[in-house]
């Protein structure tokens, strides 16, 4: 007779062949699902690429190579040439990194090594919500704060003192070429500072002690432990931020005076692709619209470029490479024959007195440059956060009698009325960003996550590099650029919905889709081979395994990575530019034009609009920026959450 | 033997933790001087609070005093000290983006060493002083990251010693390596006790027998039994020092 106990155990034997086929089942499914989600993002992402180059094609044809160069853009004639556009792009975002690196590696510097322990945090934490605000609100501050600065001080000042010999001349207008390179700087320090300071952080402790054990000062810690190993870091950072003023259109657009010309000076009115195509898309026909197009191919070949640059650099310092870059090995390649310097035997200590008279002499000269370079950081981060200081202050001393009304968010807009206004709210732009950005998660969330998912789960070697690759393009991608693709690709095969609700959902999606995936890829690398393979050996099927414990394992970093994918959705003003039309009145269907927040304080501004409008706008700003600072707040503590429950 | 480091009733804290309680010894000039005691029991910070690298923690204290020749260390420049006071640690950290040269060049750059021939024969005789010469003569341009962990571990000790410092701290400097480099290290050691005041910090009681000349027991914080090498491992006066020499608990 069998015990009680076999058949026990019998019975569970016999159903694990019944659990075995079931579980391979799911996880084909599983496979298939996320294979699909993949799938479908690069399938969208050649199809955006072979879009812009076939609406560019005809000018192509009719233009060649000589496009490049072309210095007009005479509408009646149907001239076109993309040169000054060109030359202005890389103007001002050259003048944007002069601005951006010395002030973000600054920041970065004193809030990962140089500044008291307590204070690094908040530190680093205000300049990443710089990272955070939207463009919009950079645009109209530069247009309210930069500009009038930029006219009186700044410029007057460079006129009489570089003057022409360097390139200033002429009168200062203030909405010039330099003044949109400031503003691109100050957008692109909180993304050097931040990811800067990852790259300071991640040098190991021993490699600073090991310096400071030599007696090395702070700051020549950073300088020979530090720096170096988080050399390939802080370029990526540097090239990232790079990639990002190369396609900022709204803030550009707003500052640079737009006139397509090859600036003669730093202080003339010019232009850029992306703000070119700001300022002529939306009504240009036939011919300019092909120029147009062709605009942004070029655009979006530059922006690709150094979005994957970056991101190659950046992998080479997340994957610990170590050793000298590729420069300094290069440089390093001539041969040292031995010591030709060595002259006495070794041990002969009648060298060592030297050096030890030395230490004295200068150990002051090596504080004061501690000190100075301390001075200098603080300079910087001053730099770095005074636009969101100031900006804040705009917001609330403007916005906040209107946003404190709590009829401010159930009102529809007001007439636009110049005296004795009635006062309206903004219930219409809240809830069409409600709507679209909530569209846009319903899309790019499951699909981000299930992309990201076959990434870091079940793709291996070309595969998984290339779509990575393609996934850190696009999301660098400019975002007029995501506009143009949607509206041009609605108006060829749906024009009714070419300026609808449905539209600017899509475009948003577009926008959120590879910060989801690329979040989650990230997020599921952090957990720990170990966990899966113990998970794996309990007889854990490999989808239970990526659902139960993975996921579980990294829920944070996800909902982090969603949280600041949402948060760019909400302040978006150019991929909904040309996409969700344009109407003062509140939701009235998918398939209709619908307001949002970022369009409507872009329209205020720069629209046809009134007084009682502005007002509105600046309450809308300091209704976006409070929701930014909140989302980052969420997003902070979710991370936190994590870091005390992982093991020391 | 004159006493190099004189431990005057040292106290340390992280936080409100006291890790250390009232140490009193001397560390003496030109010999090895062993700390054995198990995991946790203050060594690290013992050697950190020898050349002030403890107080660059947040939140840390000591009281009591260390004596180098006779000056408390509070009263020197900690950029002084620590070019009298070397340090090597339990990883070999070399710094990763420099070449081998240049990695045992960094201190004496630091002081503002410019000249080539300087640099150079600095350079020469703090690597032939670390008995790693021969070995990396022809691949000073090498990164130090692409020696082996002995050589790199080698390597960080002719970065110390460059800078000609009299006392050398060790944590664990073996712990980390294979067999054959440990043997190279301690044989370098016995070089170099002959120029130094040398305290090594060792989980590995065979090599402390070998190595040293005196051993400090240290137990939860506190100096147990302190003496010659010889007379701490065959002749303890306390039964905790015994257990734990013979191994019956560590
Ligand atoms: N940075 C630190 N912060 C707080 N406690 C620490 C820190 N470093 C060490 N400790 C504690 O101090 C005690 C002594 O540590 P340590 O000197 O490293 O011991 P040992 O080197 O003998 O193993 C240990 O209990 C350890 O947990
Ligand atoms: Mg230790």
């Amino acid at each position: 007779m069998e015990g009680s106990g076999d058949g026990e155990a019998t019975r569970f034997r016999a159903r694990i062949p019944r659990a075995v086929r079931r579980a391979r089942w799911i996880g084909l499914g599983f496979r298939g699902g996320t294979t699909a989600a993949l799938v479908a993002f690069l399938l969208l992402a050649v199809g955006f690429v072979l879009f812009l180059v076939r609406a560019s094609l005809p000018e192509i044809r009719r233009t060649g190579i000589g496009f490049l160069f072309g210095p007009h853009w005479y509408v009646t004639a149907g001239v076109y040439g993309a040169g000054p556009a060109i030359v202005g792009t890389l103007l001002t975002s050259a003048l944007a990194l002069i601005f951006a690196v010395p002030v973000g590696l600054g920041a970065a510097i004193l809030s990962a090594e140089v500044a008291p322990r307590w204070l690094r945090g908040a530190l680093a934490y205000v300049v990443e919500l710089g990272a955070m605000v939207p463009s919009v609100v950079y645009a109209f501050w530069a247009l309210v704060v930069l500009v009038p600065y930029m006219k009186r001080v700044v410029e007057p000042f460079l006129l009489r003192t570089l003057g022409v010999g360097f390139g200033f001349a002429g009168l200062p207008l203030g909405q010039d070429v330099l003044t949109a390179g400031v503003i691109l700087g100050v957008m692109a320090t909180p993304t050097i500072a931040a990811l800067s300071r990852e790259a300071l952080l991640a040098v190991p402790r021993e490699r600073r002690e090991a310096a400071r054990a030599l007696g090395a000062t702070r700051w020549e810690t950073a300088r020979i432990a530090v720096l170096g190993p988080a050399g390939p870091g802080i370029a990526g950072s540097i090239v990232l931020a790079l990639g990002r003023a190369l396609g900022e259109a709204i803030a550009v657009v707003a500052v640079i005076g737009n006139t397509y010309q090859y600036p003669p000076s730093f202080l003339s009115p010019g232009t850029t692709l992306a703000s070119w195509l700001v300022n002529g898309f939306s009504d240009a026909i036939g011919t300019q619209r092909e120029a147009l197009f062709e605009l942004g191919l070029i655009l979006f070949a530059i922006s690709m470029a150094v979005n994957v640059g970056a991101r190659l650099a950046l992998r080479r310092s997340a994957s610990g490479a170590e050793g000298p870059g590729p420069l300094r090995r290069w440089l390093g390649r001539r041969h040292r024959p031995g010591l030709p310097g060595v002259t006495a035997a070794a041990g002969s200590e009648a060298w060592w007195p030297g050096v030890i008279a030395r230490r004295p002499r200068r150990i002051l000269r090596r504080k004061v440059v501690a000190a100075v370079v301390v001075v200098l950081a603080v300079a910087a981060l001053g730099i770095a956060v005074y636009p969101l200081v100031s900006l804040s202050r705009l917001a609330v001393e403007n916005g906040a009698s209107v946003a404190l009304r709590p009829s401010f968010y159930t009102e529809p807009l007001p007439p636009p009325c110049l005296r004795n206004c009635s006062l309206g709210g903004i219930s219409a732009p809240i809830q069409g960003t409600l709507l679209l950005v909530g569209l846009a998660s319903l899309v790019a969330v499951p699909v981000g996550l299930c992309a990201g998912i076959y990434l870091s789960e079940y793709a291996r070697g070309r595969l998984r590099t290339a779509s990575g690759l393609v996934i850190d393009a696009f999301v660098g991608v400019p975002t007029i650029l995501i506009g143009l693709f949607v509206f041009s690709a609605f108006l060829q095969y749906r024009p009714d919905l070419a300026q609808s609700a449905i539209a600017g959902g899509l475009a948003l999606s577009i926008l959120m889709l590879p910060i989801v995936a690329r979040a989650t890829e990230i997020a599921l690398r952090t957990v720990p081979l170990t966990v899966r393979e113990s998970a794996l050996a309990l007889g854990f099927p490999r989808h239970r395994v990526t659902t139960r414990v993975v996921l579980g394992g990294c829920r944070s970093a996800l909902v982090t990575g969603t949280l600041l994918a949402v948060g760019r959705a909400a302040g978006e003003t150019a991929a909904l530019l040309f996409t969700v039309g344009w109407t003062p009145y509140g939701f009235s269907g998918w398939d209709q034009p619908v307001s949002a927040m970022a369009p409507f304080i872009f329209q205020a501004f720069w629209g046809d609009s009134t007084p009682n409008w502005v007002r509105d706008a600046w309450g809308a700003t300091l209704v976006l920026l409070v929701l930014m600072v909140l989302i980052s707040l969420a997003a902070r503590l979710s991370l936190r959450s994590t870091n005390v429950a992982l093991p020391e | 033997m004159a006493a190099k480091l004189d431990i005057r009733e040292l106290s340390a804290w992280y936080g409100r933790r006291q890790v250390l309680y009232d140490l009193r010894f001397s560390v003496p000039d030109r010999a090895v001087t062993a700390i054995i005691g198990p995991s946790g029991c203050g060594k690290s910070t013992f050697l950190r609070c020898a050349n002030r690298l403890h107080e660059e923690v947040p939140g840390t204290r000591t009281e009591g005093a260390i004596l180098l020749d006779g000056q408390p260390i509070a009263g020197l420049d900690p950029i002084a000290l620590r070019c009298r006071v070397g340090m090597v640690f339990q990883r070999p950290a070399p710094f990763p983006n420099l070449s081998v040269f240049e990695n045992v060049a960094a201190g004496l750059r630091l002081l503002g060493v410019r000249r080539r021939d300087e640099l150079d024969q600095g350079v020469y005789e703090a690597l032939v002083a670390a008995g790693l010469w021969e070995e990396v003569e022809s691949a000073l341009d090498a990164p130090g990251v692409s020696l082996s962990g002995g050589q790199q571990q080698r390597l960080c000790i002719a970065r110390a010693l460059a800078v000609h410092p009299e006392v050398l701290l060790m944590d664990e400097p073996c712990s980390a390596l294979d067999p054959i480099a440990t043997a190279r290290i301690e044989a370098l050691i016995a070089k170099l006790r002959s120029a130094y005041a040398v305290v090594i910090v060792t989980h590995n009681l065979a090599q402390a027998l070998r190595v040293s000349d005196l051993t400090a027991f240290f137990y939860l914080g506190k100096l147990v039994e302190f003496g010659s090498t010889d007379q701490v491992f065959h002749h303890s006066q306390e039964k905790l020092t015994e257990n734990y020499v013979t191994g019956r608990f560590g």
